[in-house]
This record gives C-alpha cells, structure tokens and sequence, in this order.
C-alpha cells in the first residue's frame, strides 16, 4: 500500500481584521478503508488550442488513461492551468458531463473527488482558441 | 483588496518508483482583473444529516459570472462515512472522512444550468462539515421587520 497526502493551505493576512489560515492533509485511500490508493494516471500535461469542448478525462470508457478508474469509489483529480494570467478576461470552464463546475483562470488549481461513472466525463471548455496548456493527474482505486 | 492564497502539495514517498512531490500556489483573484484579490469570504461549520440532499452553498444573483472558490473539508473520523458533492443532481465525487476539495464554482442562474447551487448529501452518518466560499459579492436580504 502508498501513502500518497494532499494538504491544502489558505491563507490571507488581510481580507478580515485578523489573519486566516486553514491547512489540512488528507491522505488518499481507497473508498470506506484506510488503504493507500495504489493507482494513479500519471501526470499529464497537454496543450490545447480551440474553444472547443473537450475530454479531458473519459469516465466508463475501456480504453483511455481513465479506463481503470472505478466508478463511485475514491478517485481524485488535480487540474492546474498553466497559462499566464493575463487580463484576467481567460479561462477554462470545467465541466463534469455538461455541468459547469467552475472556471480556472491562468494560474488557478483544483483538487476535487470525481465519481467516474460511464459519462462522466471531466472536460473543459476554453473562453478562446488561445493555446491553454493545462496540467493534470488522477488517484485512484 | 486582500491577498488570499491557495497551496496544495501532491506526495508520496512510494506510489511510484521514485518520490512524488507537486505543489503549486494560486492567488484568488476577481475574474477580469490582472491582481484584483477577492475580498469577501464565508466560512461555516455545520452538522449534516443524513438521508437528504442539502443546498450546501445557494446560488445567487451577486455570484454569477465572477470568480468563487469553494472549500469543503469532511471532518468525520470513521473511513466508512463519505459525503456526496453535486451539482445540479449531477455527482462531482465523494469526499470520505478526512477528505477536502477546492474547486471554483460557476454560479449560473441561466435556464440552462437549471441550478448550480453545490450540494450535499451525508452518508453513514452526520457529518460534521467545514466549508469556505471566497466570493465577490452576495445577495443580500432585505430584513422582513425593517
């Protein structure tokens, strides 16, 4: 078994009077147990230029680097876009099957659990055709 | 403005031949502005049942088309307790006791989306739940007795 953790840190020194800091570790394990999670996709890194929507992790499929991932168990996913910020004006919508879950601008990560089922897919969507380079890995059982 | 900073760090010492280390750090920031740092947040603690799917975070009006983080954290101890996340009825994932999510949040109130308030459903038992909602704005409510 592999004792793979992921911890967060928020931070901010001056959004309230005093400052605010959350961290927590979570260790990935697999669902209902506290064993490791064994698996992983890698880490992948892809660059894309179109404002077309796109797969970026197939859920059911039998092929593909998410072929393996379980449905409804403990999978994680990370996704960061690496592009520069810019004007702030660019950003990729992230989509689970056709629901919008939220955009990442140039620079912005996201650590969510994901069900995996047969169409539920991770996709994205881009706000223009400028090339997006976005970062990625799943855990999983 | 405030200067509000998210790090995450990815490791493991033996899920694959070698160490794995990843960190990366993002500022939240208002959409449509180079270095503007969102200056409102909300942060809860709260009990959830279970048996029935809540409204974790309600959309509305003054979080549309901007930049929302969202952070849920699942404070049970027990393995076995998870919690599901969703949207519009469509389940995002399962966070299990100890486990935590950021993501940003798209609160759109178009026909389409139908309803993108993020919600929660408790299995196994309650759950004890923190979230945080870093936002730029919120729809306020107009006191019934004023």
């Amino acid at each position: 078994m592999a004792t793979t953790t992921a911890t967060i840190t928020l931070t901010t020194a001056d959004m309230a009077d005093s400052a605010f800091s959350v961290s927590n570790t979570a260790t990935l394990t697999t669902a209902g147990t506290d064993t490791g999670i064994t698996e992983t996709t890698g880490l992948g890194r892809k660059k894309f230029a179109t404002t077309d929507n796109v797969v970026l992790l197939d859920g059911g499929l039998t092929s593909g680097i998410a072929a393996d991932v379980t449905a409804d168990k403990s999978a994680k996913v990370y996704i960061k876009n690496h592009n520069l910020r810019g004007d702030g004006t660019k950003f990729v919508n992230i989509l689970l099957a056709a629901v919008e879950i939220g955009r990442l601008y140039g620079g912005d990560w996201m650590f969510i659990p994901w069900c995996a089922a047969s169409g539920k897919d991770i996709e994205f969507t881009a706000s223009d055709a400028t090339e997006t380079t976005l970062e990625y890995t799943c855990f999983y059982e | 403005m405030a200067t509000t900073t998210a790090t995450i760090t990815l490791s493991s010492a033996d899920l694959l031949s070698d160490n794995m280390s990843l960190s990366a750090t993002m500022n939240l920031y208002k959409g449509g502005t180079t270095d503007t740092g969102l200056d409102q947040m909300n942060y809860h603690r709260l009990v959830i049942p279970t048996g029935t799917s809540f409204d974790l975070i309600e959309e509305s009006a003054a979080l549309t088309e901007d930049a929302n983080y969202v952070y849920i954290i699942n404070k049970n101890t027990d393995v076995t307790d998870f919690v599901k996340i969703s949207i519009n009825a469509e389940e995002i994932g399962r966070l299990y006791a100890g486990d935590w999510l950021f993501m940003p949040w798209d609160c759109d109130l178009s026909a389409a989306a139908n309803d993108s308030s993020i919600e929660i459903q408790a299995f196994t038992h309650e759950h004890i739940i923190e979230y945080a909602l870093f936002h730029n704005g919120e729809t306020l409510v107009t006191s019934a007795d004023s």
